[in-house]
């Protein structure tokens, strides 16, 4: 923190002010630059323009188009909505639709509460945070792919670890992933397992940087724990935990490698998400306009609820979020 | 730590915090612990019903088989390979574009800056096919630059905006001073900027190299024959439909999880700093 009017201010926009000159040097000085801005720039847009805005400007093309494909090559032969009635008219879809927001929020809204217990325990650890924060990170930084066989083979119905737990315990032998439901909320844990660390360790981080002082006021004015949360930690870490909860909302909704690789979409399509469905339909039916159709209709939803999401949390904590 | 009660006796070791702390870590640890003692089993022992809760006897068959009788040492040859390269073309790219982005008087950078966070949460699945396409018909399927190229076009936006947001930070006295002794642009950048943005690279370079280490969608769509498969794909493709060799695939899979959690555990600030500040601040 710069000690007021010793240090002066830096503006935001660093290259906005320039030290005293001649107006018209300052002019041509700042041409230049910008110059000099667009040219160090050009790399990065060429390579994202390439690879990431072609391919989606593509993909909405292809959304709305006859697309043939052949062993040679593939053209677009015409407009058609065909691709988005077929998919309004199939069952799979309209269930993926469902299955994965109930996923996302499900998933979302256990990982967020878990998440922020385990961050308002972690800040009162006195010893071995370090090494609490450490431990967190495993789980986040493992291949999806390899937590998830890891799990498979955790629940497995023949030589399956949990199997043996509910044995011993007297809850019976549940078939944790050949049937819809259990497979759902099984997949769940695992995902669960995966990504509350890392809630967990953004809101911890957001807690420690809150200011002291008002817990010692708090206390001082004889508030409860429970009271001291509500009415002064939460509202501080509103801006945090939305931020979290938003990273989490965007990276649920694109759920691949979880089922993919878990229960390959079943048993039934009961695991199918709009990813795993839109793979399907592309490489495996190699059906690409429909396929299109499902990968362009899930990105524009992420697109809607990443902008309702802001607009709200604009709204809650006014010019601090912006 | 205001907040933290001085504790007595038994308490100061048996207490609420210090409990529910033990069941969290109990929690995260109890998978990675099945994962690791089941990749040491003989193969015969992994199918075991109740299962071996130690492993007994020890066996590296499990290892040996990952990387002999399947080609595991390729897997992780080409994604160390796609890896380091994306992560240096993220930095090296990302830091003149963040610089630029951060520093100097573009028009219309705020606009490019929203549009840059946009295709950094896009769903990988709304680009795979148009990319397959695209990749199929400049014959670059099955190769190192099939998934470099894709990898550094989606980790960049992240990266320009934490090495932007650090970059603003920099006093801008250090730039002019360079800049009066004749310091060419590259040249402030490379000795002024960069080494004050560091930390700002760590953190970018860590999350760039993570994210291709770990991508499992795009890998498995462009580069799905045994040459060029990436641990992800070659683990999720190990055995047939019907059996999977779950020795094989956790030998293989606390071989390639080591690494990237040494990585993570070292440069752990950075990581979360990353998580946080760099992402929000701006």
């Amino acid at each position: 923190m710069a000690t007021l009017g010793v240090v002066p201010s830096v503006p935001a926009t660093g290259g906005d002010a320039a030290t005293p000159r001649p107006a018209g040097e300052h002019d041509v000085n700042r041409k230049r630059l910008a110059r000099l801005g667009w040219s160090f720039s050009t790399p990065a847009f060429l390579v994202i323009g390439a690879f990431t805005i072609f391919p989606i400007g593509f993909s909405v093309a292809m959304s709305l188009s006859h697309v043939n494909v052949s062993g040679s090559g593939f053209s677009l032969n015409g407009f058609t909505g065909s691709n988005y009635s077929t998919l309004v008219h199939a069952p799979q879809w309209r269930y993926a639709l469902g299955f994965t927001v109930v996923y996302t929020i499900v998933t979302v809204l256990v990982e967020v509460i878990l998440g922020t217990c385990i961050a308002l325990v972690l800040e009162r650890l006195t010893k071995g945070r370090g090494l609490m924060m450490a431990l967190l990170l495993v789980p986040w930084s493992m291949i999806t792919v390899i937590s998830a066989e890891l799990w498979g083979y955790i629940y497995d119905a023949s030589y399956g670890v949990l199997d043996q737990i509910f044995h011993a315990v007297g809850l019976g032998q549940p078939i944790f992933l050949g049937t819809p439901t259990p497979a759902i909320v099984a997949m769940m844990v695992a995902d669960i397992w995966k990504t509350t660390p890392f809630v967990a360790i953004i809101v911890l981080a957001g807690l420690v940087m809150l200011p002291e002082e008002l817990y010692e006021a708090s206390e001082m004015d004889g508030a409860s724990g429970w009271t001291t949360f509500w009415r002064v930690t939460f509202p501080l870490l509103r801006p945090t935990i939305a931020l979290a909860v938003l990273f989490r909302v965007l990276q649920a909704f694109g759920l691949f490698d979880l089922p993919f690789v878990l229960t390959q979409g079943g048993p039934g399509y009961s695991t199918t998400s709009l990813a795993v469905l839109g793979y399907q339909v592309m490489f495996q039916d190699l059906n690409f306009g429909p396929g299109a159709a499902v990968a362009t209709s899930t990105a524009v939803l992420v697109l809607i609820g990443c902008l309702l999401f802001l607009k709200v949390f604009r709204a809650q904590v006014g010019e601090e979020g912006s | 730590m205001a907040r933290t009660r001085a504790r007595k006796g038994w308490h100061r070791y048996l207490n609420g915090v210090t409990v529910s702390t033990t069941a969290v870590a109990i929690f995260v640890l109890l998978p990675i612990y099945w994962l690791i003692v089941t990749s040491f089993k003989t193969p015969g022992a992994v199918g075991d019903n109740p299962p071996q809760y130690f492993p007994n006897p020890l066996s590296l068959t499990n290892y040996q088989v990952a990387f002999s009788q399947y080609t595991f040492g390729r897997y992780i040859v080409n994604s160390a390979v796609i890896a380091v390269i994306a992560t240096f073309l993220v930095l090296g790219i990302g830091t003149i574009a963040g610089y630029a982005l951060g520093r100097l008087p573009m028009r219309g950078k705020y606009p490019i800056l929203l549009v840059l966070l946009m295709i950094s949460v896009f769903p990988e699945v709304a680009v795979v096919a148009p990319l397959y396409l695209l990749l199929r018909d400049i014959g670059w399927l099955d190769s190192y630059q099939a998934l470099v190229f894709p990898y550094t076009a989606f980790n960049l936006p992240f990266a320009i905006w934490i090495l932007r947001n650090y970059m603003l930070g920099i006093p801008k006295e250090m730039e002019e001073t360079a800049r009066i002794d004749g310091a060419s642009p590259l040249k402030t950048v490379w000795s002024v900027i960069l080494p004050q943005a560091l930390p700002g690279l760590f953190t970018a370079g860590i999350f760039t190299f993570t994210a291709c280490w770990t991508e499992f969608l795009m890998a498995l769509t462009f580069n799905s024959s045994n040459n060029y498969r990436t641990i992800p794909v070659g683990i999720a493709l190990f055995g047939s439909q019907f059996t999977v060799p779950y020795g094989t695939i956790f030998a293989a899979s606390v071989v390639s999880v080591v690494p990237i959690a040494v990585l993570v555990l070292v440069f752990r600030k950075s990581v979360v700093s990353g998580l946080t500040s760099g992402a929000v601040k701006g």
